[in-house]
């Protein structure tokens, strides 16, 4: 049950970013590509930004941004999932706009929150939460479905009401497949977050990206990239972590 | 007492006919009585079950336990079910706990209880053990402390034995009888198995599909205990004869038997 632990669990994480950098190392040096600098440099040029307090504001604004979309995307995500999983007149009514809004292109809506919220921080959660939520109604919709029917009958059998049910038997069945569509909603919310901060208010990390973009500094560029992956990374091991304490119970067979 | 009236109960089926599951079921199950539910798949023993439950409702007819209408679940009946459907997060402590979890009673008069259900299943030691770590047997051990529970007076069963091995079966139909005898309630149990119906029923209630309805009720006049032992038990007369009649009888209903369907 418990995940394995101790020196030997970080070995190919880290011998894959090892091999990463080396090889990006490489290429740059030897293809003396303009716009591909070597990662040493790149990684002097974050120390420097960082040194400047260019950094750090940014990412602060950055990881704001993120937090409020992420928790707006989870709460109604999830609500919004498991009305659709478990009432066919709620999957009727919002299906649709779900697989639509799934499937469009997320930063299209970027003007129009820009018109309605103007250039500040609710245009950028609202882009946000645009890339993030849909996938997890979606996910938790199709996982609230296929909750097994016996495990409903036993509850109902046992005297549950509907909201029992909904707690006791439906969201904790759900949760691990409802887990993966979050996992991916966190990392498109990163997505959101740059693109938001790059297109619409030219704040934070974005900012950072879209004047260096502009003045053909991919060093720069690359270094905000790596905060930002970093970020990405940082989101989705929280959200790794959450998931081996809430789905904790899952064989260890089934998550090799 | 369950009362089952005229129960008919059809569902559409896809190509927009009708499948008639029960058609006029009469049945009149005794205090304590052990009733064992035999017929071939598909002629309406889950949906009969599901019925008294209250899992279902039905077209005709009318089902009362202990003279109250069946119209939803209620505290006095609980039910095992062919696959467990014990909470795979929840330990075996907590899935015994269930049904009085719901009920609304603190964790520590219910933990108590279900601690006394899971010694008398023969599961001590293993109250911290999620489904996934126990056996098929164990975790059916679980889906009847759930349901003892409770304190239920009607036990319904559908196929509880039916996922497990042949020595699993014989040892959990034994124990089965054991706390029966000890608690007294009235159990409806559903099983495929001739020789399982014959050694744990007081009746046999013999059931024919299309429509599903009840083609004979036979009295098993074994005396209790009964013994397990097949050169025992097995070998007497009475268990011959019923076995063999109740074969005979499943045998013309059998939808793959040569000439059936002519
Ligand atoms: N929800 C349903 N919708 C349509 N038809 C159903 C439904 N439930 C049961 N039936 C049909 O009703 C009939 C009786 O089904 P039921 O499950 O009660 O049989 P059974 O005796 O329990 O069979 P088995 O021994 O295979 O468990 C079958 O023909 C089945 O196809
Ligand atoms: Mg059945």
């Amino acid at each position: 049950m418990t995940p394995r632990r101790g020196p030997l669990t970080l070995l190919p994480p880290l011998s894959g970013l090892l091999a990463g950098g080396v090889l990006w190392e490489g290429v740059s040096r030897t293809a003396d590509a303009a716009f591909l600098p070597p990662l040493t440099e790149v990684l002097t040029r974050l120390a420097e930004l960082t040194a400047d307090g260019k950094i750090l504001p940014s990412l602060l604004s950055s990881v704001i941004n993120l937090v409020l979309g992420l928790a707006i995307s989870l709460t109604l995500g999830l609500t919004l999932g498991t009305l659709m999983g478990r009432y066919r007149p709620a999957e009727a009514a919002l299906g649709i706009y779900m697989y639509a809004l799934l499937t469009a292109p997320s930063l299209v809506f970027a003007p129009v929150f820009f018109s309605l919220f103007g250039p500040g921080r609710t245009s950028i959660v609202a882009v946000v939460v645009m890339y993030s939520l849909f996938v997890i109604v979606i996910t938790t919709a199709s996982a609230v479905r296929d909750v097994p029917a016996q495990l409903l009958e036993m509850g109902r059998v046992y005297g549950a009401g509907e909201r029992q049910l909904l707690f006791r038997v439906v969201l904790p069945a759900a949760l691990p497949m409802a887990m993966a569509g979050i996992r991916l909603g966190v990392g498109r919310a990163v997505a959101g977050m740059i693109n938001g901060e790059m297109f619409i208010a030219v704040v934070g990390l974005g900012q950072i990206l879209t004047e260096a973009g502009g003045s053909f500094d991919s060093t720069t560029v690359l270094a905000v990239l790596l905060v930002v992956v970093t970020v990405a990374l940082i989101a989705i091991g929280i959200t790794h972590w959450a998931d081996r304490r809430l789905n904790g119970w899952l064989p260890e067979t089934s998550r090799t | 007492m369950i009362e089952i009236k005229n129960l008919t109960k059809r569902f559409p089926d896809r190509r927009g006919g009708t499948v008639h599951a029960l058609s006029e079921v009469d049945l009149t199950i005794a205090d304590n009585e052990f009733v064992t539910v035999l017929g071939p798949s598909g002629c309406g023993k889950t949906t009969l079950l599901r019925a008294i439950a209250g899992l279902t409702g039905w077209d005709e007819g009318g089902i009362l336990v202990d003279g109250e209408p069946v119209r939803a679940p209620g505290p006095e009946r609980a039910m095992v079910f062919q696959n467990f459907a014990l909470l795979p997060w929840a330990t075996a402590l907590d899935n015994v706990a269930f049904g009085l979890e719901l009920r609304g009673e603190p964790r520590g008069r219910r933990h108590a209880t279900a601690r006394e259900l899971i010694g008398l299943v023969g599961l001590d030691g293993f109250e911290d053990r999620l489904p996934g770590e126990l056996s098929g047997g164990m975790q059916q051990r679980v889906g009847l402390a759930r349901a003892l529970a409770v304190q239920p007076r009607v036990l319904l069963m559908d196929e509880p034995f039916g996922a497990l091995d042949e020595q699993t079966r014989r040892i959990l139909q034994e124990e089965l009888l054991t706390i029966w005898e000890r608690r007294r309630l009235t159990v409806v149990f559903i099983t495929h198995s001739i020789e399982e119906a014959v050694l744990l029923g007081d009746r046999v209630v013999l059931m024919s599909p299309r429509p599903g309805r009840i083609a004979e009720t036979v009295p098993v006049d074994i005396p209790r205990p009964r013994s397990f032992d097949l050169h025992g038990l097995g070998r007497t007369e009475e268990f011959t004869t019923l076995t063999t009649h109740l074969w005979e009888r499943l045998r013309t209903m059998h939808p793959d038997r040569v000439g059936a369907h002519r």
